[in-house]
């Protein structure tokens, strides 16, 4: 059984289809990476994963659970609000703009998913939300708050953050793209070392270079629609569909 | 002509005026907890989608504000009866006029608050597993407080200040006391001065207070 199965999948907002029924698998251990131009439906079918965006049609499967809804005789019925934290812990996401809670130091940011949800005792979230920070280079500014910490480690903690809560998928939206040129390597360096220990992740991301060395397999967007999908080197080389093609050379031009 | 002004009489009439200090400064507490609970939860409620909730709690709180609380205080006191048939005391008339009227208030304020919070900080909550209600009390409640912090203190302060109306349904607060011992020794502009001051005691140490705390807030979360 896969991990993560995405079966025909349609997001509408009013008369705007984002999504026109996607179907994915994702294996444990795979890095997939999201491509696609703006409005293609990237981060639209990444928010549904975790219910954040609600899918008008098709379902989202975690280890043969159906995601934020769930079978009652043949009807589909919304999980209970606990039901679907429980599914939500499993898989983490790191925002686009970091999303850290400014009242809090980087380490209470770490350490409030366990706490206040896994109902882990301070003492160990502590050990463990200072092992993630340590994980992403940061444990010297566990006191900091965020608005004294760059935008890089902003997105260090805020991966830490996901990372303190075991998840078994890590979602990455657009990681980097807030970021100044000069701080996405650091981002990057540490996503790779998460797919270097074998996490599975899925990386909407418009970092070609960074889709192309770190990804096992690109899915490319357009309309809503998966207009392509492989390994990098299919995506990437000179088999690829001509759209993907004129995609990925605009970014080398 | 020059006015001979006297001040000793409101040293003699200290016991008078600082007991009307008290008055007041209950009144303004109860009302003020009072106001702050009713107006948390038409907050809260305002939002729920069962039928008729919100357009019902909109319309009450458009009127609230719509009507002076001089009027909404002695319409309750004289008509409420005649209509009811059931008889406050000033007191409690008093308090329950001035908590419906600032109730519209802080609702407002707390709504403004809840709404201000960054969608982004709410679904880095729900990312990380967090219920509905747990998203409120450890991320958007915290955040809200801080952020309507000024216009609550604010409002605090109109309260207290409101409280002034209750002599008009003759309760014994600060200016219907001084009011009443100006009566009695012909010295209206030093009582009123008197009165003047001790409310400018009470509040301005509170909004420096609030200050101070807003400052606090702001240099350990945004430098």
């Amino acid at each position: 059984m896969s991990l993560l199965t995405i079966r025909n999948l349609h997001k509408t907002y009013g008369s705007l289809e984002v999504l026109k029924g996607i179907n994915l698998t994702v294996e444990a251990g795979e890095i997939l990476g999201f491509i696609g131009a703006s409005g293609s439906g990237k981060s639209t079918l990444l928010r549904c994963i975790n219910h954040m965006e609600v899918p008008t049609q098709g379902e989202v499967e975690l280890e043969g659970e159906t995601v934020g809804v769930k079978r009652v005789g043949d009807r589909l019925v919304a999980r209970s609000s606990a039901e679907l934290s429980l599914q939500r812990r499993k898989m983490a996401m790191v925002f686009q703009h970091f999303n850290l809670w400014p009242h809090k130091t980087a380490l209470e940011n770490v350490m409030e998913g366990p706490v206040v949800v896994q109902k882990i005792d301070p003492q160990t979230a502590r050990t463990k939300a200072m092992a993630a920070l340590k994980r992403v280079g940061l444990a010297e500014k566990a006191d900091a708050y965020p608005s004294r910490l760059s935008g890089g480690q902003q997105q260090r903690v805020g991966i830490a953050r996901a990372l303190a809560l075991e998840p078994r998928i890590i979602l990455f939206d657009e990681p980097t793209s807030a970021l100044d040129p000069e701080l996405v390597n650091e981002v990057l360096a540490v996503i790779q070392g998460l797919a270097n220990d074998g996490m599975t992740l899925i990386i909407v991301t418009h970092e070609m270079r960074f889709a192309r060395t770190v990804c096992d397999r690109v899915v490319f967007l357009e309309h809503g629609e998966i207009a392509d999908a492989g390994p990098p080197s299919h995506i990437f080389g000179p088999e690829a569909n001509p759209r993907t093609r004129e995609f990925v050379g605009n970014y080398h031009g | 002509m020059q006015y001979e002004w006297n001040f000793s009489v409101v040293w003699d009439y200290r016991a008078v005026l600082l007991a009307g200090l008290l008055h007041t400064v209950v009144l303004a507490i109860i009302t003020i907890i009072a106001s702050m609970i009713l107006g948390l939860i038409l907050a809260l409620v305002r939002n729920s989608k069962i039928p008729f909730v919100y357009p019902t709690i909109s319309t009450f709180i458009s009127l609230t504000r719509a009507v002076p609380v001089l009027v909404l205080l002695v319409w309750m006191y004289y008509c409420l009866p005649i209509i009811t048939g059931l008889k406050l005391d000033g007191y409690t008339t008093v308090i329950i006029a001035l908590s419906i009227y600032s109730s519209a208030f802080f609702a407002e304020i707390f709504r403004g608050g809840i709404q201000s919070i960054d969608r982004g900080h709410i679904e880095a909550a729900h990312s990380v597993g967090m219920t509905r209600r747990q998203t409120f009390q450890r991320i958007v409640a915290p955040l809200a407080f801080q952020r309507i912090f000024p216009p609550l203190v604010n409002q605090c302060i109109l309260v207290l200040k409101n409280t002034t109306l209750a002599g008009y349904v003759a309760v014994p607060e600060l200016l219907y006391l001084g009011q009443q011992v100006s009566i009695r020794t012909f010295r209206p502009l030093e009582l009123l001065t008197a009165v003047a001051i001790l409310f400018v005691v009470t509040i301005v140490p509170l909004t420096l207070a609030a200050e101070y705390f807003e400052k606090k807030f702001h240099e350990k979360y945004f430098r």
